[in-house]
């Protein structure tokens, strides 16, 4: 059976702290300390998920002076579809095991 | 910020300058948005652990666009990265003061053990006997140590 892309727990986690803040646009840090995902592990992700067209990012200017722009990241509409339909096979998941 | 600080934040933007030269098609907005996403880190420690997480991150995407690459100049960023590493793990060994063993007690437990006595209960005196009395010089007090043994003053039946 083929392996379902950005399934795994990692593409999940990530995915499901974007969709929790849909509309924010979030930073790589922030989102490392949410999810516990490391930067080695964060960031080829979020160049996959770009790359796959499910998620949008652009320069932020500072909010203070002397810090450089950051980049911020948050999902497309198919991303959006995707974290989702991912968030409901989860639930669907817990309810299953919560029944057996 | 001191020089150990200032230390540890140049070790992690080489780290992540390295890992900016090591992404293909450099350069790349990921290359600056993991430079750049440095300087908001505030604590040292997570600067570097951030900075080494992009070193593996660039490595896995490099690897990943493996045809693309010549491998002569995978191959060289490996060696640097590798290069890289060896001497933070050097920097650290000098932080830690070479220390490779915890420290040992300051007591010198071989110098004054406790005195051998066992107690006899014979005519309600109490006799210290010294055991192992078959090596030579085994009952001999030792001159650096104080025999805290009741047997020294006590009347033996030998002496009697």
């Amino acid at each position: 059976m083929p392996r379902k892309p950005n399934n795994s727990r990692q593409a999940r986690a990530l995915l499901a702290a974007l969709l929790e803040r849909s509309r924010t646009w979030r930073h790589g840090y922030d989102l490392s300390k949410e999810t516990g995902l490391r930067s080695g592990t964060l960031y080829p992700l979020l160049m996959r998920l770009s790359e796959q067209g499910l998620l949008e990012s652009r320069w932020e200017e500072p909010e203070r002076p002397g810090l450089p722009p950051r980049h911020v990241y948050r999902l497309t509409a198919s991303g959006l579809a995707l974290a989702r339909q991912q968030e409901l096979e989860a639930i669907a998941a817990e309810r299953a095991g919560a029944l057996a | 910020m001191n020089a150990a600080s200032g230390r540890w934040r140049r070790w992690a933007v080489k780290l992540v300058q390295h890992a900016a030269g090591v992404l293909p098609r450099t350069p790349s907005p990921w290359a600056d948005a993991m430079q750049r996403e440095l300087a908001y880190i505030e604590d040292d420690p997570a600067a570097v652990r951030w900075a080494l997480g992009c070193v593996l991150a660039s490595y896995k995407v490099r690897l990943t666009h493996w045809p693309r690459g010549s491998s002569a100049v995978v191959w060289r960023h490996v060696a640097t990265g590798g290069a890289l590493m060896l001497m933070i793990g050097l920097a650290l060994q000098d932080h830690a003061g070479g220390q490779t063993a915890p420290p040992r007690l300051a007591v010198d437990e071989a110098a004054c053990n406790s005195p051998d006595v066992s107690t006899e209960l014979g005519s309600g005196t109490a006799v210290g006997v010294r055991r192992n009395d078959d090596s030579p010089g085994a009952g001999d007090p030792r001159s650096d140590c104080n025999d805290p043994s009741p047997a020294k003053d006590a009347d033996t039946p030998s002496s009697r």
